[in-house]
C-alpha cells in the first residue's frame, strides 16, 4: 500500500499506526535524481578508500588460491579425517548469505510487503555476489581444479557420465541454477532503471551503452503487462529456489551417516540459517549504504526495524532447531551421537559451539527491545555477531562432527593454516569489491519499482494493500 | 444457518458413529480402536492448532487483509476445548500402542535409557501442559477478540500483537509434542528431527483449508458478503505455497532416510511404502501435493470460490490420510479400512461439525471491534 | 507528407492518463498505447489489452524441463552406463528429484525472462519512434504518455486535437522510423568477417591452451610426481639407481639355490622326471626357446645366430655328449660353461630336467639305429 494511502490513523496509538516507508517528500523525478546521481557521477573519496581495502583483500585471496593450485590442498589444514574444513565452511556460508536477497526480492514480493521495494535491488545484487563467492570454493577445494568441467554431464571421450546420485552434483546444479535465476531476476528488474539512465545520459557513448543494456526499453503498457507477469512468476520461482538450494546444500551433509550430520531437520534448518545470516549481512550493508549515500529517507528506520524483526524470528527458529537436535541426540540413545554432541559444547572445539549459541540464539534476543531494533550500536553488534555465529555454526557442524566420528583410531585434531585464513579474508574482499562496484555503476534502489509505490503514483481507488 | 434439516442429521450421524466406535472397541480390539482415536485426535488437533496459528500469525506480522476473516479461524480454534478432553482420553492408547511405555521397555537396550520419558506419567504431563498452554493461547487470542466486539478499540490489538510471539512458542511446543510423542512414540526406537516441522506443515494446511471452507460456507449463507476475490486469493495463495512446503518437508525426510539406508531408521519408511501401503502413500502424495498444486497454479484459480472449496475438501481429506498413514502402519502391513473407521469418522466429523456450528454462532462474523477492519475490507491485491 | 508513426501526448499524472483513455478509445483514431515510467494499475484493462500468456508458457516449459531432466538422468544412470553407487538401484528416481526440480525452475525462469523479453516484448529493439522522441526523457522519469499510433488512414491533426482535449500537456508528432540502414552486402560481409575473426582468435587461443595446459604446472604436476619410476635414476640411493638389484642371496621363484662347485660335481644327479610325452613336449618347448638359439634346433651347434654371435656353441650330438651323464648337463645348465652363461634363472628346476629328457630324445633321433624303427 502507498505509505500514506491509509491516511494517518491518529485514533490509534503510535505503535499500531502504519509506519512511513518514505520520509519527506519524494517524487518520481526527485527519486531519480537522488538515486541515479551515483552511477552518473564520480564517487566520493571514501568509496575509493573502501574499494582499495577490499581489492587488497581480494588480491590476497586470489594469490593464495593460486598458491593452493600449485601446492595442492596440502597448503590448507585439511587432514584425515577432517577432509572438509574452511573450503566447505566458506561455501555454505556464502551460499547462505545469498538467500536473504532472494527472500527479500522474491518472497516479500509475493506477500506484497511494500517495505521490500527500497532494499530489494541491493539485496538481489548481494545474492549474486555471494553466490559468486560461494561458487569459487567447490572449484578450488578439489585437488585438480582444472578438471572441474568433469562435473558437467556432456557426452565425452572419457566415456563416463556424472554421478547423478551424488548430492555434490545436485549442489552443482542447484548453485548454478540459483546464480542464473538470480541474475535473470536482477537483470529484469534493472531494465527499466537502465532505460532511465539511458535517457538521462550526457554523452553519446554512455547513452549507447545504457541503450544496449536496457534492450531499447520504452515503458509501453504492453511491455509492462508482460513484464509484470514475468516478474511475478520469477518471484514465485525464485521462492522455490530459496527453499531448495540451501536444502540441496544441506543434503551434502544429511545424506551421509556422519554423526551429527544425518539429521532430517537439516534442510529447513539450513534454509532458516541462510536467511538469518543473509539478513544480518544485508542489514550491515544497508546501514553503510544509507549513511554514506544519503538514502535515509528511502531506507528508513522502519526498514531496519522490520529487518531486525526478521532476524529475531529466525534466531528463535534457530533456537528451536538447536533444541530439537539436542533432544534428538539424547533421544537416539546412540553413544556416538551423544559423543559428537558433547563435542559441540566441550572438548577442544567446545568454545566454538558456545560462541555459536551465544551469537545465534542469545545475543539476538536483544532485538526484543525496541531500542536495539532502532539504534545503531546494538543492531550492528547483533548483526556482526550473527555473521560470526553463523560462520562458526558451519565450523562446528563440519569440523567437530568429522574430527571424532566412529573410529577412534582415526580421530585427529584440525588446525587451519594461514592460507585458509587468507582465502576466507579474500572471499570477503571479492564480495565487498563487487558490492562497491555495483554501488558505483548501477542504481542501488529499484527506482521504477519505488516510483510505483510513492503516494499518488497509482490512480486513486482508495484501496489498501496490507 | 438452517438448523432445521442439518441438525438432526448431524446428531444422528454422531450417535451412530458413537455406537460404531463402541462396537469397534469390543469387536475389532483395543489397538484398532486407539489407532482410530489417535488419527482423529491428531487430525482435529491439526485443524484447531492450524486455525490458531493463522490468528497468531496475523497478529505477529500485523496483516490487514485477513482482519475481516479472522473470526473464522478463531472459532475453529475453539475445537481445542473439547480436544483437550479427547487428548487426555487418548492417553488410553499409551499402554496399547506405545512400546516405550511398557514395563519391558526398561530392559531394552535402546528404550531403557529413555523409559522415563516414554512412560505414561511423564507423557501425560507433557500432554496436559501443552493442552493447558493451548487453551491459554486460545483464551487470550480468541477470547480477547470476542471481547473486542463489545469494547471496540486498539487495546486488544496491542495485547494480541505482544502475545503473538508467545502464542507462536506455544504453537511450536504443542505441534512438536504431538509429533514427537504421539507420532514418534509409536516407533520409539526411531526418530526424525523434522517430524515436528512436518506436522506443522500439515497443520497449517489443515487450518487454512478448514478456514477457507468455513468462509465459503458462510458466504453461501450471505454471512460474509464483503469478502472478495482479493481475500480468497490470499487464502488460496497461502494454500498453494504451503502445499509446496509440505511436499518439500515430506520428500526431504524421505530422501534422507532412503539415501542413508540405515536399518534402524529406514524400516519406518519401508513399512509405509512397501506392499499394501504403497498405494496409500501414492494417494497421499497425489492428494496433498500434485492435485492441489496444479489445481491452484493459475492466478484465477487461487481466488475462485468453487475451486477453493473442493481443493480445501481434498486437502482436509489428504491431511486425514496423512495422519492415517503415519499411525496405522503400527497395526500391521495391511491398511485397515472398514466399518470401525467409518464409525469413527461419523462420530468425530459429526461432533466437530456440531461444535464448530455452535462456535459459528458466537460473536459477530467479523471482528467488528478491530480498528483495522475497514482497511481489511478495502484490501486490494 | 512524411509518414507519421503516431501522435504522443504527455500527461502529468497516472490519474490524468487513465481519465483520458476512455474518450480516446471511443474516438477510434488509431491504435492506443501508453508509456509510463512504472506499471500503472488498471492500465491494461483500460486500454482493452489481452492478458499476458507468460503464465501458460512458463507452465508448459516448466513441465517440459522437469520431464527432460528426469528422463535424461534416468537414461544416463539406468540405460547408457548403469552403475550401482551407494547400493542404490541404477534407476532410483528419488535421487533424480533435486536436479529435476532445479532444471524445472531454470527452464521456467528462462522462459519467463527471455520469452517475455524476446518473444512478447520483441526486445532488443532500438529503432522505435518513441525512443527518438523528445518525450522519452519524461517517460522514463515521471511523465505518462499516451500515443495514438497510425493504423490505416490516420489524421495527425485530429489525433493531436483529441489528445489536447483530453488533458495532454505536450503533444509530439512521431515520424515513422526510417527504413533503417538497409542491409548492404558490405555490412553483411563486415559482420561475417567479424564473426570469422572472433572464431579464429578463439580457436587459436583454445588450441594453444588445450595443447600447452597439460604440460604446464600445476596441471603437469600429475605427470611429474616424486616417486620412483622404472628405468629411471634416483638420487635417494647412493648408487643412483632407481631400480634396486636383488639383495645377494635372493632366490628367484622356482629356483632353489644349487651349490655346485662344477658341472662335473653334479654328475651323479638322477633325472627325477618321468619320460612322458608331456615332459618331452615341455622340454622341447623350452629347448627351442632357450637352447636352440645357440645350439641349433637339432642341437648340432649350427644355430641361425652363429654369424652374428661369434662364439662357437657346442655340438650336442657328438658321441662325447651322448656319453655325458644327465647330471653334468644339469650342472652346465645351472653353472654355465665357457661362453654359455648360467641358465639357472631362466629354467626352473623342473624345466631343466625336461630339457635334458628332450636332449636325449634328440640325440637318439639324430643317431637312430635300425631297431628304433617300428
Amino acid at each position: 500500500m502507498g505509505p500514506e494511502a491509509a491516511g494517518q490513523r491518529l485514533d490509534l496509538p503510535e505503535s499500531l499506526r502504519t509506519p512511513a516507508l518514505i520520509t519527506g517528500t519524494v517524487t518520481a523525478g526527485s527519486l531519480d535524481d537522488q538515486v541515479l546521481r551515483y552511477p552518473e557521477g564520480v564517487p566520493a573519496r571514501k568509496w575509493f578508500v573502501a574499494i582499495g581495502v577490499s581489492l587488497s583483500a581480494m588480491l590476497l585471496g586470489l594469490v593464495l588460491i593460486g598458491y593452493t593450485f600449485f601446492q595442492g590442498i596440502g597448503a590448507w589444514g585439511n587432514n584425515s579425517p577432517v577432509f572438509w574444513a574452511f573450503g566447505i565452511i566458506n561455501f555454505v556460508f556464502w551460499v547462505g548469505i545469498g538467500h536473504a536477497g532472494t527472500l527479500i526480492s522474491a518472497i516479500l514480493f509475493i506477500f506484497r510487503k511494500r517495505w521490500r521495494t527500497a532494499i530489494a535491488r541491493f539485496a538481489e545484487a548481494m545474492t549474486i555476489f555471494a553466490v559468486i563467492c560461494a561458487a569459487i570454493f567447490p572449484l578450488i577445494h578439489v585437488g585438480r581444479p582444472w578438471l572441474g568441467f568433469w562435473l558437467i554431464p556432456y557426452p565425452n571421450q572419457r566415456g563416463v557420465w556424472t554421478n547423478f546420485r551424488s548430492p555434490l552434483l545436485w549442489d552443482v546444479f542447484a548453485v548454478s541454477t540459483y546464480f542464473l535465476v538470480s541474475l535473470m531476476f536482477w537483470y529484469l528488474g534493472l531494465v527499466p532503471d537502465l532505460a532511465s539512465l539511458r535517457d538521462r545520459a550526457g554523452s553519446r557513448r554512455r547513452r549507447a551503452i545504457y541503450a544496449i543494456l536496457c534492450l531499447g526499453w520504452r515503458g509501453s503498457a504492453t511491455h509492462w503487462k508482460h513484464f509484470e507477469k514475468a516478474y511475478l512468476l520469477l518471484a514465485g520461482l525464485a521462492t522455490g529456489l530459496v527453499l531448495s538450494v540451501h536444502s540441496v546444500v544441506s543434503f551434502d551433509f544429511a545424506t551421509s551417516i556422519v554423526p551429527g550430520w544425518h539429521m532430517t531437520i537439516f534442510p529447513p534448518y539450513f534454509v532458516v540459517g541462510a536467511i538469518f545470516a543473509g539478513f544480518a549481512m544485508v542489514l550491515m550493508v544497508l546501514i553503510v549504504a544509507r549513511e554514506t549515500m544519503g538514502l535515509k529517507n528511502l531506507i528508513t528506520g522502519f526498514h531496519l526495524e522490520v529487518m531486525n524483526k526478521v532476524i529475531l524470528g529466525m534466531s528463535c527458529l534457530m533456537g528451536y532447531a538447536y533444541a530439537v537436535e539436542g533432544f534428538s541426540a539424547w533421544y537416539s540413545m546412540n553413544p556416538v551421537l551423544h559423543h559428537t554432541f558433547m563435542n559441540y559444547i566441550s572438548g577442544r572445539y567446545g568454545w566454538a559451539g558456545w560462541l555459536t549459541i551465544w551469537c545465534n540464539v542469545l545475543m539476538p534476543q536483544l532485538l526484543w527491545f525496541r531500542r536495539c531494533r532502532r539504534g545503531y550500536p546494538w543492531m550492528v553488534l547483533v548483526a556482526v555477531g550473527v555473521t560470526v555465529g553463523m560462520w562458526f555454526e558451519r565450523f562446528v557442524i563440519i569440523v567437530v562432527s568429522l574430527y571424532q566420528d566412529y573410529l577412534p583410531s582415526s580421530w585427529h585434531f584440525y588446525a587451519p593454516t594461514l592460507v585458509d585464513y587468507g582465502i576466507l579474508l579474500g572471499s570477503f574482499g571479492i564480495f565487498f569489491t563487487l558490492v562497491l562496484a555495483f554501488a558505483r555503476v548501477l542504481p542501488v534502489i529499484a527506482t521504477s519499482e519505488l516510483k510505483a509505490d510513492l503516494p499518488g503514483s497509482q490512480p486513486g481507488h482508495g484501496g489498501s494493500h496490507g | 444457518m438452517r438448523a432445521g434439516r442439518t441438525s438432526p442429521l448431524l446428531w444422528g450421524a454422531t450417535a451412530l458413529g458413537a455406537a460404531g466406535m463402541l462396537a469397534a472397541y469390543f469387536v475389532s480390539g483395543a489397538p484398532r480402536f486407539w489407532a482410530n482415536w489417535l488419527v482423529w485426535y491428531l487430525f482435529l488437533l491439526s485443524v484447531a492448532l492450524g486455525a490458531l496459528f493463522l490468528v497468531a500469525l496475523e497478529h505477529l506480522v500485523a496483516a490487514r487483509w485477513s482482519v475481516p476473516l479472522r473470526r473464522i479461524p478463531e472459532r475453529l480454534a475453539c475445537l481445542l476445548i473439547p480436544l483437550a478432553g479427547v487428548g487426555l482420553a487418548a492417553l488410553g492408547a499409551i499402554p496399547v500402542l506405545y512400546p516405550g511405555a511398557r514395563p519391558e521397555a526398561a530392559a531394552d537396550p535402546v528404550l531403557g535409557g529413555k523409559a522415563v520419558w516414554l512412560g505414561l506419567p511423564f507423557f501425560s504431563v507433557r500432554v496436559a501442559v501443552c493442552a493447558a498452554l493451548g487453551l491459554l493461547a486460545l483464551g487470550v487470542l480468541a477470547g480477547g477478540s470476542l471481547r473486542q466486539d463489545q469494547e471496540p478499540g486498539p487495546r486488544f490489538t496491542l495485547r494480541a500483537r505482544r502475545f503473538a510471539p508467545a502464542a507462536m512458542a506455544i504453537f511450536a511446543l504443542a505441534v512438536s509434542q504431538a509429533a514427537f510423542d504421539w507420532i514418534g512414540g509409536l516407533a520409539p526406537a526411531w526418530y526424525s528431527d523434522v517430524i515436528g516441522v512436518y506436522l506443522f506443515s500439515g497443520t497449517f494446511l489443515a487450518g487454512l483449508a478448514a478456514t477457507t471452507l468455513a468462509v465459503l460456507h458462510l458466504q453461501d449463507r450471505h454471512r460474509l458478503p464483503e469478502i472478495r476475490f482479493d481475500h480468497l486469493y490470499s487464502l488460496g495463495g497461502f494454500m498453494f505455497g504451503f502445499v509446496v512446503f509440505w511436499a518439500y518437508i515430506a520428500f526431504a525426510q524421505y530422501l534422507l532416510m532412503w539415501y542413508a539406508n540405515l536399518p534402524d531408521e529406514v524400516w519406518w519408511y519401508r513399512a509405509r511404502t512397501l506392499g499394501a501401503w504403497l498405494p496409500v502413500a501414492l494417494l497421499l502424495a497425489f492428494l496433498n501435493f500434485f492435485l492441489p498444486f496444479f489445481a491452484l497454479a493459475t492466478r484465477d484459480a487461487k481466488g475462485d470460490g468453487p475451486r477453493l472449496r473442493w481443493v480445501s475438501v481434498v486437502l482436509l481429506a489428504a491431511h486425514w490420510l496423512d495422519m492415517y498413514w503415519l499411525v496405522f502402519p503400527a497395526l500391521g502391513a495391511t491398511p485397515l479400512f472398514a466399518w470401525p473407521e467409518l464409525g469413527f469418522a461419523l462420530f468425530f466429523l459429526g461432533a466437530s461439525l456440531l461444535w464448530v456450528r455452535g462456535a459459528m454462532a458466537r460473536g459477530a462474523d467479523m471482528p467488528v471491534g478491530d480498528p483495522f477492519l475497514q482497511e481489511g475490507l478495502r484490501f486490494r491485491l | 507528407m512524411a509518414e507519421v508513426f503516431g501522435v504522443l501526448g504527455l500527461f502529468e499524472s497516472a490519474d490524468a492518463l487513465l481519465a483520458a483513455i476512455p474518450g480516446l478509445r471511443a474516438r477510434n483514431l488509431g491504435r492506443l498505447e501508453a508509456y509510463t515510467p512504472y506499471p500503472v494499475h488498471g492500465l491494461e484493462r483500460a486500454l482493452g489489452q489481452r492478458r499476458s500468456p507468460v503464465g501458460g508458457m512458463v507452465l508448459v516449459m516448466g513441465i517440459l524441463g522437469a520431464l527432460t531432466a528426469l528422463a535424461f538422468q534416468w537414461w544416463v544412470s539406468a540405460v547408457d552406463y548403469p552403475l550401482v553407487t551407494g547400493g542404490k538401484a541404477a534407476g532410483s528416481w528419488q535421487a533424480f528429484v533435486p536436479i529435476m526440480f532445479e532444471i524445472t525452475v531454470l527452464s521456467a525462469t528462462f522462459t519467463a525472462g527471455l520469452g517475455m523479453l524476446l518473444l512478447l516484448n520483441r526486445l532488443p529493439f532500438f529503432n522505435h519512434p518513441v525512443l527518438h522522441s523528445r518525450a522519452i526523457r519524461g517517460i522514463t522519469r515521471d511523465r505518462f504518455a499516451l500515443a495514438v499510433e497510425a493504423e490505416g488512414a490516420f489524421d495527425p491533426e485530429a489525433a493531436s486535437a483529441a489528445l489536447a482535449a483530453s488533458g495532454a500537456r505536450e503533444i509530439e508528432v512521431l515520424p515513422a522510423p526510417g527504413r533503417g540502414e538497409p542491409l548492404t552486402a558490405r555490412s553483411i560481409l563486415d559482420v561475417l568477417a567479424g564473426i570469422a575473426g572472433a572464431c579464429l582468435v578463439a580457436g587459436f587461443l583454445a588450441y594453444w591452451v588445450v595443447k600447452l595446459a597439460p604440460v604446464l604446472p600445476p596441471v603437469s604436476h600429475m605427470l611429474d610426481q616424486p616417486r620412483l619410476d622404472p628405468q629411471r635414476p634416483s638420487a635417494f640411493f647412493r648408487d643412483g639407481r632407481g631400480m634396486r638389484p636383488p639383495v645377494p642371496g635372493t632366490v628367484a621363484r622356482g629356483c632353489l639355490p644349487i651349490r655346485l662347485a662344477s658341472p662335473e660335481a653334479a654328475a651323479l644327479l638322477v633325472n627325477p622326471l618321468p619320460r612322458t610325452p608331456e615332459v618331452l613336449a615341455r622340454g622341447r618347448a623350452e629347448f627351442e626357446v632357450r637352447c636352440a638359439v645357440c645350439h641349433g634346433v637339432l642341437g648340432n651347434g649350427i644355430p641361425t645366430l652363429s654369424a652374428a654371435y661369434g662364439a662357437k656353441p657346442a655340438n650336442l650330438m657328438t658321441p662325447a655328449m651322448r656319453q655325458t651323464p644327465d647330471g653334468t648337463i644339469y650342472g652346465v645348465i645351472v653353472l654355465g660353461k665357457n661362453a654359455m652363461p648360467s641358465y639357472a634363472a631362466d629354467l626352473p628346476e623342473a624345466d631343466r630336467w625336461a630339457v635334458i629328457h628332450y636332449l636325449r630324445a634328440l640325440q637318439r633321433a639324430q643317431n637312430a639305429r635300425d631297431e628304433d624303427l617300428p
